[in-house]
């Protein structure tokens, strides 16, 4: 009967979608015979053999979104938003090309487009499907995208995505300034569906950055749903990084499926900061394409109320003299929860990996929570792997240590926080954002 | 400056200290020297202010106050410090940073400004300086691979920079090599002053042919068995404790 019962309230919900679809749809107009519009329509269609997760799947354990897919979620639509609101969320001291998305829509006039840094191009996503010399690779990536078979939400953001975006680096270009996404979720007094998409593509020996920050401005207390998606394709010898520091609404669910594929000798880096949102859901994986690439995960997340961030991770190691870090670390506070699943498989071919995890958690009251699974599966011999989780709370004697001289039992424990966290911010290679990310959980301890 | 007066210290049930009677003036150092299981790191710690130990009985004044009335933050606040025997390593937290946490929080107790950054930069120089400390250790984790000598520098560097009223050294002397001991010496002479005391805590007499106490004690079974001026450190050195202890245990 509680199956019956399960399968009626998704069949509900996957209306609500195909009718919001639906009006969406309608107010294409004269974009329907853009190959965009047929990869929209695959990705809704998605919804007819896919179900949303439920608690019973393993992966799903601890992470409900049924709050979320109960919401009447609306599409977005174009809000204003001030010049100045928008200089407020820049990162100090980053030199970089700004775009600015509200609510998942392009504010062109907040937007540097004119200033995008040479060796790098940004196209809109359904441009890039005409463009001769990258379609054939987009429609590929969207394609994959609306076949994810974990989670129908990258198929749903396929569907919906308004100002999608294809990142381009070209090759051998080696690109200092990082381009820095502003996603901003604005209050409109209803539960906005907002579905971010980025595609990256770097050429052979380039290397480039981009920075996507997500906030809200005040108000928005209105739930909303900001459902991410992040496909990034790493050329030979190409070096990538990825930052995303997340300071959404205590009202805001967030889903990211976020997916990386290395060629040989490239590096991948991405570095995740979580402090907002209400239910936070990271799906981050890798797949290695050739041999002798470097991926790195940096974590962080900090819950508190009622907070919920799970992330899940997945590196497969297919190939040969690979490497593979993993630094996941955060706090739970108050009834704040937080949910890790590392995955690693190391293949019979994949010798000489080199694969490290570890994953550390304070937990800092008793209604607090972590789940933490570390999941290493290992075929090959010659390898060398390791990995690690703890739960712990804050070493009493390094707090009395620091109240001896002086500082408060508050002080004492904000620094130790951040020196918790600071382990794992201090590996991202860009100051200013490295920074801006200390400020904001500093801010976010008090 | 301080008085203790027949203060009882238990750890989990078991007598430390027994009946510990003691007062330091402005301006004295004190040396309180005893066998290894006296109750000399427990005198250090309890005035420190650290909680696993129970106070049974006696009490302890600062300047007129109720000592183990304050909280641990609160006693450095006004103006006590203790010299760890075992500082502890704290990986993130940069010394610099530590450092100056410690100066803003003493001085926002007195009433006093927060350091302008400038200052705050001049004042690290001139006590690193002070201390023989290289400024690069304050761009490292707080003592995290410090050797033992660094360590003890480092708590000299935070007394120098916290210019407390009485400077509890606890067993700072122990593991030192003797060009670490005598930084030691030197920072407590120079900062040796009127108003300012110290209880100097130490096994060896060696940390006192360089700093010259006003006054020594031997601490036998939580008990001050004995106090005498810099000879009795001497005679100490020369002829061990059993003759105290002897003493001792004929008076009980």
């Amino acid at each position: 009967m509680s199956t019956a019962t399960l399968q009626d309230r998704y069949a509900e919900v996957k209306d609500r979608f195909r009718s919001l679809f639906n009006v969406f749809e309608g107010a294409l107009n004269g974009h329907r015979d853009q190959p965009m519009h047929t990869l929209r329509k695959a990705g809704i269609e998605r919804l007819d053999v896919m179900d949303f997760p439920t608690r019973r799947d393993e992966n799903w354990k601890y992470t409900s979104l049924n709050q979320m897919l109960r919401l009447p979620l609306q599409d977005s639509y174009q809000v204003e938003v001030d010049a100045a609101t928008i200089d407020g969320l820049a990162i100090p001291g980053l030199d970089a090309a700004r775009i600015v998305l509200v609510n998942g829509l392009l504010q062109t006039e907040l937007s540097d487009l004119d200033k995008i840094p040479e060796g790098m191009e940004l196209l809109p996503v359904d441009q890039a499907l005409e463009d001769e010399a990258v379609k054939g690779q987009i429609s590929e990536m969207l394609d994959a995208a609306v076949k994810n078979d974990h989670n129908p939400f990258s198929a749903l953001n396929v569907a919906f995505a308004k100002n999608g975006f294809v990142l381009k680096v070209k090759a051998k270009a080696v690109v200092e300034k990082p381009v820095h996404i502003i996603h901003l979720a604005a209050p409109t007094g209803e539960p906005v569906f907002i579905n971010p998409l980025l595609l990256v593509l770097t050429g052979a020996h380039s290397e480039g950055a981009v920075v996507e920050t997500y906030d809200a401005l005040p108000g928005a207390d209105q739930a909303y749903f900001s459902n991410i998606l992040t496909r990034v394709h790493v050329g030979v010898n190409a070096h990538f990084h990825h930052y995303r520091i997340q300071n959404d609404s205590a009202a805001a669910t967030v889903v990211s499926n976020i997916e990386a594929h290395q060629q040989q000798d490239s590096t991948f880096s991405s570095y995740l900061v979580d402090l907002g949102g209400d239910v936070v859901r990271n799906n981050l994986s890798t797949i290695l394409q050739g041999q002798n690439t470097m991926t790195n995960y940096y974590g962080v997340y900090l819950a508190k109320g009622k907070q919920h961030i799970d992330n899940q991770t997945f590196i497969d190691h297919a190939l040969p003299h690979c490497g593979s870090n993993e630094l996941y670390k955060g706090i739970l506070d108050d009834r704040g929860r937080g949910v890790f699943n590392g995955k690693v498989i190391v293949r019979q071919d994949a010798q000489k990996t080199n694969a490290f995890q570890q994953n550390s958690s304070l937990v800092l009251s008793k209604t607090a929570e972590m789940d933490t699974k570390p999941q290493l599966e290992i075929f090959a011999d010659d390898v060398r792997c390791s990995h690690g989780a703890t739960i712990g709370q804050l070493d009493e004697s390094s707090v009395f240590y620091l109240r001896s001289r002086g500082l408060s039992d508050l002080q004492a424990r904000q620094l130790l926080q951040q020196a918790f966290l600071f382990d794992v911010v201090e590996n991202m290679p860009l100051e200013a954002v490295k920074d801006y990310a200390e400020q904001l959980i500093e801010k976010k301890l008090k | 400056m301080l008085s203790i007066k027949d203060l009882k210290v238990n750890i989990e049930d078991k007598a430390i200290l027994r009946g510990l009677n003691l007062d330091i003036k402005p301006g004295e150092i004190h040396a309180i020297m005893g066998p290894n299981g006296s109750g000399k790191s427990t005198l250090a710690n309890v005035l420190a202010g650290r909680e696993e130990y129970e106070v049974t009985d006696g009490s302890v004044t600062f300047e007129g106050e109720d000592l183990l009335d304050m909280d641990v933050d609160e006693r450095a606040q006004k103006g006590v410090f203790l010299a760890f025997q075992y500082p502890v390593e704290i990986p993130g937290v940069s010394t610099a940073t530590f450092l100056k946490s410690a100066v803003n929080a003493v001085r926002e107790a007195r009433g006093e400004e927060e350091l302008k950054s400038i200052d705050m930069l001049k004042l690290l120089r001139e006590k690193t300086a002070m201390v023989g400390m290289d400024q690069k250790f304050l761009q490292r984790s707080l003592n995290e691979g410090f050797s033992g000598g660094e360590k003890k520098r480092n708590e000299m560097l935070q007394m120098a920079l916290l210019e407390p009223k009485l400077a509890v050294l606890d067993e700072t002397d122990s593991g030192l090599d003797i060009d670490a001991l005598k930084i030691v010496a030197d920072v407590v002479n120079q900062m040796r002053d009127a108003n300012r005391s110290f209880l100097i805590v130490t096994h060896y007499q060696r940390l006192l042919n360089y700093i010259v106490p006003d006054h020594v004690h031997v601490l036998v079974n939580g008990r001050i068995v004995k106090s005498g001026d810099k000879s009795l450190a001497l005679k100490l050195e020369d002829q061990g404790y059993d003759w105290v202890k002897g003493e001792a245990a004929l008076a009980e």
